[in-house]
């Protein structure tokens, strides 16, 4: 099969349903003659004109309450937000609007839209455009929030976000979106709350979102040379979240390591952690390990950075902690 | 509420199979608990279902240890496969291997949770297969239990139940020897008559130089024993009491009393007596520590020390401030014959409130004693010696006992111990007065 990057894959998604459905339409800042920060709008503007491409003005609570409206009124806008940072701007947009309308009006009006916007720290952008809080929008009841780690999961669930009759929160990782993979070239849709299974092992389960889900296979084979055997899980939706597969191999393997960008208090890791002691923690042989950022502030200074960053450095003495408990 | 608490217990035979009817009060199964075994009651008419738990195994109170079904009920679920946990809500019928109510209660807490550190994956196949975790050594970080640990255990703990042949079994119990830990060497590890000759011949072998295995009376004196001394501070008084007052007293009222009551009180049955009702004016020597509290005790049941050919045992009076004479001399007659028998029950061997240990038949002026515990009071009695005193310019020949008073310093001062023993001894050295409204 073909590789391409995963920008090019939620580029394709995007012009995919865009000829499939006139409905759909894009609202951002500089979406379209600049092609979005991460080109993953590159071309369609002059494709699909700026009727259904439509640069806005910096003003996110603006575009992301006329996404709402429009997808009250029948259009299924995709809205792209240049980085998650940004969406506490909107948030009244978001949680109260966007979350909301179709439970406060008793199911008559819907909300088919999709907020697309992105996480990860590690370009040097600094504490305010490398955040990783996607956890917020997992605690609201409401949304739904995809976080895709491939090219392949990241085309197959933008189309199944546009085409899903609730509000989506897609969130993609900064650092993921020149990572390439094989892609199929016709449309295909991902089933949301369905895990993938990233790689098949005995030993250990890591639950691992994004970037961290990389990190994690590469982690696995360098302890794959210990003889450690490590299944890796990405949820690849967070809300509905895929429970059955988590415990059904924490079942298994008796050792989880969850691992996510997330800041680790309150985080994606500490709800998956919760659920595996709630309902599985007869299957722990050794204590929940978590691999996450840290509670502070992205820092700036590139060594820093490199430092704050959760990956293999992490990921490894981790698998290890947990398999002193063999 | 009162005194010791069980927390695990042996079964050690099963009275019934699976598939016997059974009658609500009939015994079931034997168990063994610290130091004691009692038989325990079906708590319900019905089919025995399951057998969860076997002879020989020992578990935490509150365990279900078997399913009694109604005829025809099918045996739920949760039982079909061997993962039943300790505390949780019983279905009707279930019998446990707690012996009392009180024993439940305070019990149930320490079977959940407990103080070994094991992963939670270990601890649930312990439960399910029966094994105790504190048997088992940790061997992860910090000495917690893994699951692998549990597993060794369990290999352990699979062979199969010791075998012994009819006559080996006479004679080990004919000479009181244990079977425990004898390499049978008939068919498949059966123990056989030549192999309990060997054993009682290696027992009858000059002491030094064995390895002797605690039995489970000598494991419960050493725990209960070094968790008093570490945790009480005991502090210790001693004072001469003359003993002719009492010793007159009990020769004059004897002939008329077992010419009434066909009993005997002997001396201590006197001094369990005066012990009670000094109690009633320091309520303090009959008394636990909880914590940060003193919970002075709503009844006063008076301990006394019974020696056993390998142990001790400390059953109690009970009530015996309230008691009279002849009820305290049949209580501990029949509490004394039915230790040395091994057959006193849990609430017999926990309620105690007060102990007395009396070495008064050896040559022993006086001594020390660990508190029982949870209890904050312990009288020692020396023998009765002569000693010359002087009277009224003359000497006299006095009968003296040294008895001593240990007690836990957490609650009782010196001042007040001292009280107390001085008290004691103003009782029994005029006895008239004391027992005059038994």
């Amino acid at each position: 099969m073909r590789e391409i990057t995963y920008a090019q894959a939620l580029n394709e998604a995007l012009r995919e349903c865009m000829k499939e459905d006139e409905r759909v339409i894009l609202l951002g800042e500089d979406i379209g003659k600049y092609g979005g920060i991460f080109q993953v709008t590159a071309g369609l503007l002059h494709e699909f004109g700026d009727k259904r491409v439509i640069d806005t003005p910096i003003s996110e609570a603006a575009f992301v309450g006329a996404s709402v409206g429009a997808a009250l009124t029948g259009m299924r806008p995709v809205a792209e937000i240049m980085f998650i940072d940004f969406t506490t701007v909107c948030m009244d947009m978001i949680i109260n609007q966007m979350a909301k309308m179709h439970y406060m009006f008793g199911g008559r009006g819907k909300v088919p839209m999709v907020l697309r916007t992105n996480i990860g720290a590690g370009r040097g952008a600094a504490a305010q455009h490398s955040q990783s809080f996607h956890a917020l929008y997992v605690h609201i009841p409401g949304l739904l929030v995809a976080a895709p780690s491939t090219p392949y999961d990241a085309k197959g669930l933008l189309t199944e976000a546009i085409k899903n009759e609730n509000p989506v929160i897609f969130v993609e990782h900064k650092k993921l979106y020149v990572e390439k993979g094989p892609v199929p070239e016709e449309s295909y849709s991902i089933p949301f709350g369905k895990a993938d299974i990233k790689r098949e092992g005995k030993d250990l389960t890591i639950v691992a979102t994004h970037a961290l889900v990389l990190r994690s296979l590469r982690a696995a084979e360098e302890v794959a040379k210990e003889g450690i055997d490590v299944e890796i899980i990405d949820p690849r939706t967070l809300t509905p979240l895929d429970k059955d597969t988590i415990l059904k191999s924490v079942e298994k393997t008796g050792r989880l390591l969850v691992a996510d960008e997330g800041h680790k208090t309150c985080g994606v890791a500490a709800e998956i952690s919760a659920i595996v002691a709630e309902e599985g923690i007869y299957s722990l042989r050794a204590p929940v390990q978590r691999v996450c950022s840290p509670d502070t502030p992205v820092p700036f200074s590139p060594p820093l950075e490199q430092s704050y960053i959760p990956d293999e450095k992490n990921l490894i003495p981790a698998i290890r902690r947990l398999m002193e408990y063999t | 509420m009162l005194g010791i608490t069980v927390e695990r217990g042996k079964i050690v035979e099963w009275l019934k199979k699976e598939g016997d009817s059974v009658e609500k009060g009939e015994i079931i199964f034997i168990v063994e608990v610290e130091k004691a075994t009692t038989e325990v009651e079906s708590p319900a008419t019905g089919i025995l279902a399951k057998i969860l738990v076997g002879e020989g195994v020992e578990v935490p109170v509150l365990t279900v240890v078997g399913v009694i079904t109604e005829p025809g009920e099918e045996l739920p679920a949760k039982y079909r496969e061997p993962e039943v946990l300790a505390g949780e809500e019983k279905a009707e019928g279930e019998a446990t291997s707690s012996a009392t109510p009180e024993a439940k209660a305070s019990a149930a807490p320490r079977a959940v949770g407990g103080a070994v550190k094991a992963m939670p994956a270990a601890r649930n196949l312990a439960r399910s297969k029966g094994i105790d975790l504190e048997a088992i050594t940790g061997t992860g970080p910090g000495g917690t239990i893994l699951v692998r640990d549990v597993e060794a255990a369990l290999k352990g703990a699979s062979r199969p139940a010791q075998k012994v042949s009819t006559l080996a079994a006479r004679l080990a119990e004919k000479e009181g020897v244990s079977l425990e830990g004898i390499q049978g060497s008939g068919v498949r590890g059966r123990v056989m008559r030549a192999d309990v000759e060997a054993r009682i011949q290696k027992e009858a072998a000059p002491g030094l130089g064995k390895v002797i295995p605690m039995s489970t009376m000598r494991k419960v004196i050493a725990r209960r024993m070094s968790e008093s001394a570490s945790t009480a501070p005991h502090i210790y008084f001693f004072t001469d009491i003359a003993m002719d007052p009492i010793l007159d007293f009990r020769k004059e009222i004897l002939p008329d009393f077992e010419k009434k009551y066909g009993l005997r009180p002997s001396i201590n049955d006197f001094l369990i007596k005066a012990v009670a009702m000094n109690i009633l004016e320091f309520p303090i020597l009959n008394a636990t520590v909880k914590e940060e509290e003193i919970h002075i005790l709503p009844e006063v049941n008076v301990c006394l020390a019974v020696a056993l050919s390998d142990g001790l045992i400390v059953p109690a009076i009970a009530n015996a401030d309230r008691a009279g004479l002849v009820d305290i001399t049949k209580q501990r007659k029949d509490l004394v014959d039915r230790a040395l028998a091994g057959r006193l029950s849990i609430e017999e061997l926990e309620r105690g409130t007060f102990t007395i240990s009396s070495l008064a038949q050896y040559d022993i002026t006086y001594f020390t004693a660990i508190l029982n515990p949870p209890q904050s009071g312990i009288l020692t009695v020396g023998k009765t010696r002569e000693e010359l005193t002087p009277e009224k310019g003359d000497i006299k020949v006095v009968k003296v006992a040294t008895f001593g008073l240990g007690v836990d310093h957490r609650i009782v001062d010196g001042a007040v111990a001292a009280d107390f023993l001085q008290n004691l001894k103003a009782k029994l050295e005029r006895p008239m007065f004391t027992f005059l409204n038994l």
